[in-house]
């Protein structure tokens, strides 16, 4: 990368001592012209250099413009050394020296993209039409009168005519905003000073000979020219630009409102100036212009009447996506109405031969005469009857909460009493299973809750302790308070929940690994609905513990006063 | 049928339950009278003037609702205990029960042995205000 950065600054710098050495060195002489021709031929190798050294994508551009400058060069070389009439062969080296350049800008514009380059195109043109108008009128047709042979004439013309070319590659130059980089700024620096240089000396040639200033304009455009080639950027000036829509920035406006005004002012300004006046010059470039500012209108209003039916398809698009959306949202919706359906029917005709089975069972059951066997037998029965009904319960609860149908009938009611008679009522199971099922209750402010809920959220919460605890392990409740509100926790000593499995553990359905592999059994709706209940209280469950030491729940409602401000929400 | 034993008349299309509920009663002390649907239920109901109806929901002809309406529409049946025992769990099925003067709620499946204390209950201290 080094390597590369060097060569544009030594260039820079040195070509920056050679314009100081030219004024530094006592005027017309031979060692002066030497370093006039000396600079003009360097940058002419600098930008050949520039174009081997750094590979750009068109090299052509960069040789062409190397030849166009050492076409000048030799210009130069001629008018210092022989000959400084007009015309000359300085001439035919001059004015071939700007085809050169002038095509091989053409090509760096022509890598551009089709749809910027077009409005870019005809707002050259514009300028340069207003260039030209000017040109003509305050240069060149004055030429025309003061020559005495046509070839002279022609020759004179010529300089101008060239000018205005270079000018409308360099404004297409300037109305790209595809690169922004040194290179670009270096180049059009270089082209500006040119264009400023000639126009001077073409408005009064006679007044070169003591305009020895413009020379630097000449000789900096020269360097620029070099450095430009020669820096790494360079590459980017032919490289497809990724150029956004054409717009019609405030500058482009301001442009083109002063090109339309150039016919008007030309007449003003000569009018002022007592100059014989141009009408027919004056009449065919504000034609052009006009054309031309037409055209270019034209084209914004095609680009937004696309853009309107770009934006129609669009949003047409975008309507009909939405529709479908409704459709599947309605469909959806119906889906999930008919499976709440489906839940509740089945959950009737499930009841129907449950009746059967759990009411024979028990007739049976007080009946003497069975035989210990056989009462086994159908205790077992009657408990998986038991078992069926619960899941049956639970898989009704769900679909009338996921319908956004949990009815609450809140009251206020003491927690800790329900607590008690929970433990009380689950006693038996934890007996049958040599659990020590203990309870520790403080007394506790009112809640306002539906009593039925809390003693099914209760009821889960146990069975579950219970379910996932080993024979001889222990399940405790505890009741407190912790403002603002009651602190339920219902900890044992079972098998855990892996920490993998805690996130999901109140999603429906779900069930934790440590209960699968024991092939406990479940529908994994028990602490859904827990959660359910807990929240549709304003309240909130979580859990605790570690894996290996069992797991605790905790659940906390708010007080009864706490809950008359906020109202109980439905659960949806 | 004995005078001395209370009479319930009980209503089931399903012929299981409609013995099961037979059986449960009859163990605690009434005389049963089974009726397949809800016409036959509100005749037997009218023409014996039991002192227990069990009534089930979903029955052809006429469904427990319907009888169960019918029968507290009339002044002479008006008072009879009713207890709706019944598959339809839900809630809004329980309180539209009771709004049609259902004097019990009962959802299936039911345990026999509380089913029995109820129907006791109701015969022999009827409840107030309903």
């Amino acid at each position: 990368v080094d390597r590369l950065r060097t060569p544009w600054l030594a260039y820079l710098m040195a070509g920056l001592a050679a314009v100081g050495g030219y004024y530094a060195l006592p005027w017309d002489t031979l060692a002066q012209t030497l370093v006039y021709d000396g600079i003009g031929m360097s940058s002419a190798a600098a930008v050949a250099a520039g174009a081997v050294l750094h590979r750009p994508r068109r090299r052509a551009v960069w040789l062409l413009m190397a030849a166009g400058l050492a076409a000048f060069s030799i210009g130069d070389v001629i008018f210092n050394t022989w000959d400084s009439t007009s015309p000359s062969a300085a001439d035919v080296f001059y004015l071939g020296g700007y085809p050169l350049i002038a095509v091989g800008l053409g090509l760096v514009i022509r890598a551009l993209r089709t749809n910027d380059l077009r409005p870019g195109l005809v707002d050259a043109a514009i300028v340069t039409v207003g260039f030209a108008l000017c040109q003509w009128i305050f240069v060149m047709d004055r030429l025309t009168h003061t020559r005495s042979s046509t070839s002279a004439e022609a020759v004179a013309l010529a300089y101008p005519a060239m000018d205005v070319l270079l000018l409308s590659a360099l404004v297409v130059f300037f109305l790209t905003p595809a690169w922004r980089t040194v290179a670009y700024r270096l180049l059009a620096t270089s082209l500006v000073l040119l264009l400023f240089a000639d126009e001077l000396y073409g408005l009064s040639p006679d007044r070169y000979a003591t305009a020895s200033w413009l020379d630097s304009a000449w000789l900096l455009s020269y360097v620029l020219w070099g450095v430009a080639a020669l820096h790494p950027s360079m590459r980017a000036l032919t490289e497809p630009a990724v150029q956004t829509r054409p717009r019609l920035g405030t500058a482009r406006v301001h442009m083109l409102a002063a090109a339309l005004l150039t016919a008007p002012i030309v007449l003003v300004i000569e009018r002022l100036t007592h100059r014989p006046l141009h009408p027919i010059a004056v009449a065919i470039g504000a034609t052009l212009l006009s054309v031309l500012v037409l055209r270019r209108l034209g084209g914004l209003v095609t680009a937004l009447d696309r853009l309107r039916i770009e934006e129609r398809a669009a949003r047409s698009e975008a309507e009909t996506t939405q529709r479908l959306l409704a459709e599947q949202n309605e469909r959806l919706r119906e889906a999930d109405r008919l499976k709440d359906e489906f839940v509740a029917l089945i959950s009737h005709d499930l009841r129907t031969p449950l009746t059967s089975i759990i009411g024979y069972v028990e007739l049976t059951l007080d009946q003497d005469g069975l035989n210990d066997e056989q009462r086994t037998y159908l205790e077992i029965v009657a408990r998986n009857s038991e078992r069926l009904l619960h899941l049956v319960n639970d898989l009704l609860f769900v679909a009338r909460l996921e319908a956004g149908e949990l009815e609450l009938k809140p009251n206020e009611l003491d927690l800790a009493a329900i607590a008690r008679q929970s433990v009380d009522e689950a006693q038996p199971r934890a007996e049958a299973k040599g659990i020590d099922l203990s309870c520790e209750i403080e007394p506790v402010g009112v809640i306002r809750a539906d009593r039925g809920r809390m003693f099914q959220l209760l009821d889960n919460l146990l069975s579950n302790a219970i379910k996932f605890t080993p024979e001889g392990g222990r399940v405790a409740v505890q009741v407190t308070e912790r403002e603002p509100g009651v602190r339920l926790t219902v900890s044992d000593s079972g098998i855990g929940i892996p920490e993998g499995d805690r996130k999901r553990l109140f999603d429906r359905f779900f069930r934790a690994a440590s209960a699968v592999d024991r092939q406990i059994p479940g529908t994994g709706l028990g602490l859904y609905i827990a959660r359910a209940i807990v929240e549709a209280h304003g309240g909130t469950i979580s859990l605790d513990g570690t894996p290996a030491s069992g797991s605790t729940f905790m659940v906390e409602l708010p007080f009864a006063r706490a809950v008359a401000e906020t109202k109980l929400e439905l659960v949806t | 049928v004995t005078g001395q034993r209370p009479l319930a008349v009980v209503a089931d299309d399903e012929r299981d339950i409609l013995l099961l509920v037979a059986t449960v009663l009859k163990n605690a002390g009434f005389d049963v009278i089974g009726a397949r649907d809800g016409a036959e239920a509100l005749a037997e109901i009218r023409v014996r003037r039991p002192q227990l109806a069990v009534l089930d929901l979903s029955m052809p002809e006429l469904d427990g609702l319907e009888v169960l309406r019918r029968v507290r529409a009339d002044a002479e049946l008006a008072e009879i205990p009713i207890v709706i025992l019944s598959a339809r769990a839900e809630e809004a099925d329980v309180a539209l029960g009771y709004a049609e003067g259902a004097s019990k709620y009962v959802r299936k499946p039911f345990k026999p042995s509380e089913l029995a204390a109820l129907a006791s209950e109701l015969v022999h201290s009827p409840p107030e205000g309903l």
